[in-house]
């Protein structure tokens, strides 16, 4: 593995925009040091901008498998690297009997083929450098990310029945965390740091023409807009990207070609998911409406 | 034609020195091996364009957003352009609500809306023990940061000067450190240890031995307990799920009215902070801020002593509004294990009907909203002011703090409010 796998800033921004990612210079230039300092990324930002979709689309962009670990509360190592499949070792000890084979050894019983390898283990044994997603990584509690940290610095696991197995490859590893919790100084130092912020109103207005290659301009600017009006409220739950894209998306499907009070009434769902932040965010969106119509009387 | 891998010598010399700077001035955790990868990053980027040669040194040098805005600033002063004006160094970062750039990018803020105070004028004229040294905070003239070639107008994140400013508020206290010295953290200590134990918000989602029977078969110790017995599963073993370690989220009111009460709260925080990782601690007063940082870098064994925290203690009281932004702030990080410990005597300036929506919005989430007042001590309290009557519908409790007896007699008074 070599950092001339991943292209340099400029060429990777225009892989970016090909498939429908808009990456800023920080973040290109973050991706390509991955694999130029072998380290991981950690990815951090608010729900919905993008942090696991530069993960897709840079596996996208090498032509290299992505492999995902999604990591939750109680996430432990055995089920992020391996497990054995007691069961078929089980039914293995029993045919044995029946089949009057004689004794069941321990290189029987413990070899791969017993052997269920989970994200980690698949990650390491992989013979071109996946991209390695360890999603939510503040999810997992501390104990996880201990562990974590001698993998990523060491690239091997014992698997105490048959050894040390070393990493192939290196993978490209992209952490991502929504802050729920603080990660450890330790593992910050382990990793590049990428601080993933929403778009400003022009890149999100590029993010949505290169998803929604169809939609109206001027209705994907007056949804950028009210979206960014949106965030400026004290809302529960800030709508994301992905959530800019599914209000155009659910309004493009209604033939609207630009915003109006009854076709937000009937998409708000796409964009608001909470009871409180559409009842705070009412006045300002009957403004926008008033707005719009103002510039797009109907039949216009 | 890109100037990838190639590291002009008095650049490296310019990147050891800046990443002196960076931990000498704002305490970045970088060694040696930081300012190798830094000349590492640089390359593989080209060194002839600014932005890339800043975005490689931000990967690898920060570590948190709020390190991120300090880089930025701190690069340009730097690495400043000929001709370039001298950006101005913040004295402390603030927090930003998520979406609020676009305030400082589109000009003049909002006005505020109906309900909600104007916003603080966002350059105040700090007090003259306040204001910061420019000789201190500007870079220094002998300092080896030379304009880089390819110099070009910066993206819009680094115009975020007006966003870090320090938030003074009118009503807080001239800027001083906050001094919680006593020696009573071995008390509590204690009173910490007993709560994090007592508290039980639910089962851990972790299977762990059991030494009894348990839910769940545990299949690989109990094969290899039957390689004993030729094979036969006699011995069968159980995996079961223990009590989960529960997390706190304590939210002080640093207000005025508070008095010693305020800082007693904050020596228990520090010893539950010592006690327990799942700790997140936040002070408010007409501001809110995150004081966990600060109590994890806070040495152990000397009186706790916090930098000046603004508009987050010793000003006026503002429950509700602080309430809101710290639900929106902790979102992610309140779950069904979270106990939240809002320590306040109630005394508000505010809206009421904020405290009630923030703490619904917090109690629908959390395993419990738990209210400590000084107030509630006082032989015949009735919980009559504004922010507690609109609090009472969400709370697990209102319990009184006036002493660290009553912080000792927390786990039990829980207990006996969470059977009511």
């Amino acid at each position: 593995m070599s950092g001339a796998q991943i292209p340099e800033p400029a060429a990777l921004k225009a892989a970016f925009l090909v498939r429908g990612y808009v990456a800023d210079d920080a973040l290109a230039t973050a991706l390509r040091l991955v694999a130029a300092l072998g380290k991981p990324l950690l990815l951090e930002g608010p729900a919905g901008v993008g942090k696991t979709e530069a993960a897709k689309t840079l596996s996208d962009v090498l032509g290299t498998r992505l492999i995902r670990l999604q990591c939750y509360e109680g996430l432990d190592a055995q089920s992020a690297l391996y497990e054995w499949n007691y069961a078929r070792q089980l039914l293995h000890l029993r045919a044995a009997e029946l089949g009057g084979a004689g004794g069941v050894t321990d290189e029987d019983l413990y070899s791969e083929r017993f052997l269920m390898a989970r994200p980690l283990l698949q990650a390491i044994r992989e013979e071109h450098a996946p991209v390695l997603l360890i999603d939510e990584i503040d999810r997992a509690d501390d104990a996880f990310e201990a562990f974590l940290l001698e993998l990523l610095a060491e690239w091997q696991i014992t698997v105490p029945e048959l050894g040390t197995i070393e990493a192939r490859t290196r993978p490209h590893v992209i952490l991502t965390s929504n802050r729920s919790r603080e990660l450890s100084d330790a593992l910050r130092r382990r990793c590049l740091y990428h601080w993933t912020e929403y778009p400003s109103r022009a890149q999100e207005l590029a993010i949505v023409h290169a998803r929604l290659p169809g939609v109206n301009e001027t209705l994907a600017q007056q949804v950028t807009n009210a979206v960014h009006a949106l965030r400026a409220l004290p809302l529960g739950k800030p709508p994301g990207v992905a959530e800019t894209l599914d209000w155009a998306a659910a309004l493009v499907s209604l033939h609207a070609d630009h915003l109006d009070a009854p076709g937000i009434r009937a998409t708000l769902g796409a964009v608001l998911k909470l009871r409180e932040d559409q009842l705070l965010a009412a006045p300002t969106l009957q403004g926008l409406a008033a707005q719009a119509a103002a510039g797009h009387p109907p039949g216009a | 034609m890109s100037g990838a891998g190639v590291i002009p010598p008095d650049l490296a010399a310019q990147v050891s020195a800046f990443t002196a700077r960076l931990r000498d001035r704002h305490g970045f955790l970088i060694g040696p091996g930081e300012t190798a990868d830094a000349l590492r990053a640089l390359g593989a980027v080209d060194v002839l364009d600014r932005r890339e040669v800043r975005g490689a040194l931000r990967a690898v040098l920060s570590a948190s957003p709020e390190q991120t805005r300090l880089f930025d600033l701190e690069f340009n002063a730097f690495f400043r352009a000929e001709g370039a004006a001298q950006p101005k160094l913040p004295l402390l970062p603030e927090t930003k609500a998520p979406g609020t750039e676009q305030q400082t990018e589109a000009g003049p803020p909002p006005p505020p809306r109906p309900g909600q105070p104007p916003a603080p004028n966002p350059t105040p004229a700090p007090a003259p023990d306040d204001a910061p040294d420019p000789d201190e905070d500007a870079p220094d003239s002998q300092a080896p940061g030379q304009p880089l070639p390819g110099e070009d107008q910066a993206p819009p994140d680094d115009t975020a000067v007006p966003s870090l400013r320090a938030r003074l508020s009118p009503n807080a206290a001239p800027g001083q450190a906050v001094q919680a010295g006593g020696d009573d953290l071995p008390e509590l200590l204690r009173a910490a240890s007993a709560l994090v134990r007592a508290l039980e918000l639910g089962r851990a989602r972790r299977l762990r031995p059991q030494p009894q029977r348990g839910p769940k078969l545990d299949a690989r110790r109990t094969l290899r307990a039957a390689a004993r017995t030729a094979g036969d599963a006699t011995l069968l073993r159980w995996l079961g799920r223990p009590r989960r370690a529960p997390r706190f989220l304590l939210v002080i009111d640093g207000s005025r009215s508070m008095g010693a009460d305020a800082t007693l709260l904050l020596r228990f925080a520090q010893a539950l902070h010592l006690r327990s990782r799942r700790v997140e601690v936040y002070a408010f007063s007409t501001g809110l801020t995150r004081l966990t940082p600060l109590l994890r870098r806070a040495p152990s064994g000397v009186p706790l002593s916090l930098p000046e925290l603004g508009d987050a203690w010793g000003g006026g009281t503002r429950i509700g509004e602080n309430l809101l932004r710290l639900a929106r702030e902790e979102r992610a990080g309140v779950t069904r294990d979270t106990l939240i410990l809002v320590l306040s005597d109630g005394l508000d300036t505010g809206d009421p009907a904020l405290v009630g929506r923030a703490l619904r919005d917090l109690q629908r989430r959390a395993g419990g909203v738990v209210w400590l007042s000084p107030l509630a001590a006082a032989p015949n309290y009735r919980p009559v002011q504004r922010a507690i009557v609109a609090a009472l519908p969400f709370l697990w409790a209102l319990l009184p703090v006036g002493g660290a007896a009553d912080l000792h007699a927390l786990p039990r008074r829980l207990r006996a409010a969470r059977r009511l």
